[in-house]
């Protein structure tokens, strides 16, 4: 009950684009994205970000990233082609980062920023380093020191 | 999606014909904790945040949440308009929202008959809240006038003369037969006659009681809280420099203050901080809790940020342990390990069939050796081999 009042709730009332997949608890939440407009990387798909929240949440930044369901599952869900995420779903987004958080931000506020990051892309890519990060990394997300090499993306 | 438990926020008034309410509502909640100001306070930068939750992000990162200016929380200033709002609104909320879902409920029927027991019930709603009102809180005269002047309303629509007499206390010549007068310069106390003097030398004319004058304070505080144990009013804490302190002198500091004094210095650190911030948003409040009930706050963080947190129950630990139940583990399991299994699959068939010539080159140049096949016991005993590389 703590913490319930913390986790910023929507409901029904998700901005476009959004909605929640799974809310059954107060640590790890599931939201749907997708890209509407017709960017031809992400058109008529859908992601799915895993939210896990700490119970220094909103203080300190909820644990996000894109998970992947298969191809053959009632609802598919792929890992979205982009030069800041990885191809096991981490993302490099500094908002996430604890530097770059708010506790202003919400769950939605998060999911419209991916949104956005997705929208504004263009090149087919993973970030450098990909497969070596996905093989080898074991940290914890908020414990990955990413460097923010550029803004415009 | 089953709601496992309703909690009031901005969206209630969406379904209404009232949905204009919603953003209303929203600038009157805290942008960090989403609940209605708590105490609020103004930052340097002129943003307002529950008193507690500005504290502990300004211990925490030191920057104004809303624009990343720095700020200390010695400059945070109580915003007294927005309590008032606040209450006020929260007030009017419960009566305004059944109103409003009532209307809606009647526009999505169609049906203009049941007009008349709407508005009726409506009354009753505001009687019936008001009277909580002044039960829940009895403190504040100035909530007493206000709540009075709705009823006041609301009598005059149902035309009982007998609280209509209530319409001479208008919202501000209200005067409660207590024997006391109200302050001329308008800081809107009210005092005994032969304190009055003393009082109009001090008197700065304005609203807030400041922590600087105790007594003044104190003096008005039995009347205020006429039901409530009086306790003196709060002195700030200080913060400290912990790094000038060893671990004996801050334990001593500890045992002054009366709070538990276990634990590692890191953890002590914390503790202090939380502390203060709790201590010192109580100093904000209009009506300040005890220190047993900050105690009890202080224990409920203890156990859910500070050290008696039940550690995350970590499945390292837990599979080493001697007594680990590998039946109940696999079972529970289960479904999991499966789907693992068919990522696994279903990727390495992918990496075959890649489309994108440049992705396949470099993960087959970076892909580590298998370091030998894992083994996973399944809920039915049988061992499944995957390989290590997989996801």
């Amino acid at each position: 009950m703590f913490a319930s009042k913390r986790l910023g709730k929507m409901k029904e009332h998700t901005p476009p684009g959004i909605s929640i997949a799974k809310s059954d608890n107060l640590e790890e939440w599931q939201m749907d994205i997708k890209v509407l407009d017709n960017n031809p990387l992400y058109k008529d798909q859908t992601y799915r970000l895993k939210f896990s929240f700490s119970n220094k949440y909103p203080i300190e930044p909820p644990e996000v990233q894109f998970i992947e369901l298969p191809v053959s599952s009632d609802t598919p869900r792929p890992i979205p082609m982009h030069p800041h995420i990885y191809s096991n779903g981490i993302i490099c987004l500094d908002l996430l980062s604890s530097s770059g958080w708010s506790p202003v931000q919400t769950c939605e506020s998060v999911c419209m920023s991916i949104q956005s990051m997705l929208t504004a892309n263009s090149r087919n890519e993973r970030p450098p380093g990909d497969s070596e990060f996905v093989a080898y990394n074991r940290r914890r997300i908020r414990d990955i020191p990413f460097v923010y090499e550029d803004d415009n993306v | 999606m089953a709601e496992p438990f309703d909690i009031p926020d901005s969206t209630d008034w969406l379904n209404t014909p009232l949905l204009l309410l919603a953003p209303l509502e929203n600038s009157l909640r805290c942008q960090i904790c989403k609940d209605f100001f708590d105490n609020p306070v103004l930052t340097s930068c002129s943003h307002t945040f529950c008193s507690l939750c500005i504290r502990r992000c300004l211990s925490n990162e030191g920057r104004c949440p809303t624009c990343r200016l720095q700020d200390q929380e010695l400059k945070l200033r109580r915003n007294w308009i927005v309590q008032e709002l606040v209450e006020q609104f929260q007030n009017a909320r419960e009566p305004m929202l059944s109103l409003a879902r009532k209307e809606a409920a009647r526009l999505t029927n169609g049906g203009d008959d049941i007009q008349q027991p709407a508005p009726k019930k409506r009354r009753v709603g505001f009687l019936d809240q008001d009277e909580e009102a002044e039960a829940a809180d009895p403190g504040s005269q100035r909530m007493r006038t206000r709540s009075r002047g709705v009823k006041v309303e609301v009598a005059m629509q149902e035309e009982e003369p007998e609280v209509i007499e209530d319409s001479q206390d208008d919202d501000e010549d209200f005067v409660p037969e207590d024997g006391l007068f109200s302050c001329p310069l308008g800081c809107g106390r009210r005092m005994k006659e032969a304190v009055m003097f003393t009082h109009l030398d001090v008197c700065t004319g304005q609203k807030a009681p400041s922590p600087a004058k105790p007594a003044t304070f104190g003096s008005l505080q039995p009347q205020r809280h006429a039901t409530q144990n009086f306790i003196d009013p709060p002195e700030r804490l200080p913060a400290i420099n912990y790094s000038l302190l060893k671990d004996g002198q801050l334990k001593k500091k500890f045992r002054e203050l009366g709070i538990p004094d276990w634990g590692s210095r890191a953890l002590l650190q914390r503790r202090h901080t939380e502390w203060m911030n709790l201590w010192n948003a109580n100093c904000d409040s209009r009506n300040p809790k005890p220190k047993r009930e900050l105690l009890n706050e202080l224990k409920i963080w203890e156990k859910t940020q500070g050290g008696a947190q039940t550690p995350f129950a970590s499945a390292a630990d837990e599979i080493t342990r001697k007594d680990f139940d590998r039946e109940k583990w696999s079972s529970s399991h289960d479904d999991d390990f499966k789907r693992l299994i068919a990522n696994a699959r279903k990727k390495s068939d992918a990496q075959i069939r890649s489309t994108i010539p440049g992705a396949l080159a470099a993960s087959e140049d970076n892909v580590p050796a298998p370091a030998g096949p894992i083994e996973i016991p399944m809920g039915n005993g049988d061992p499944v081999v995957i390989d290590s590389d997989g996801p």
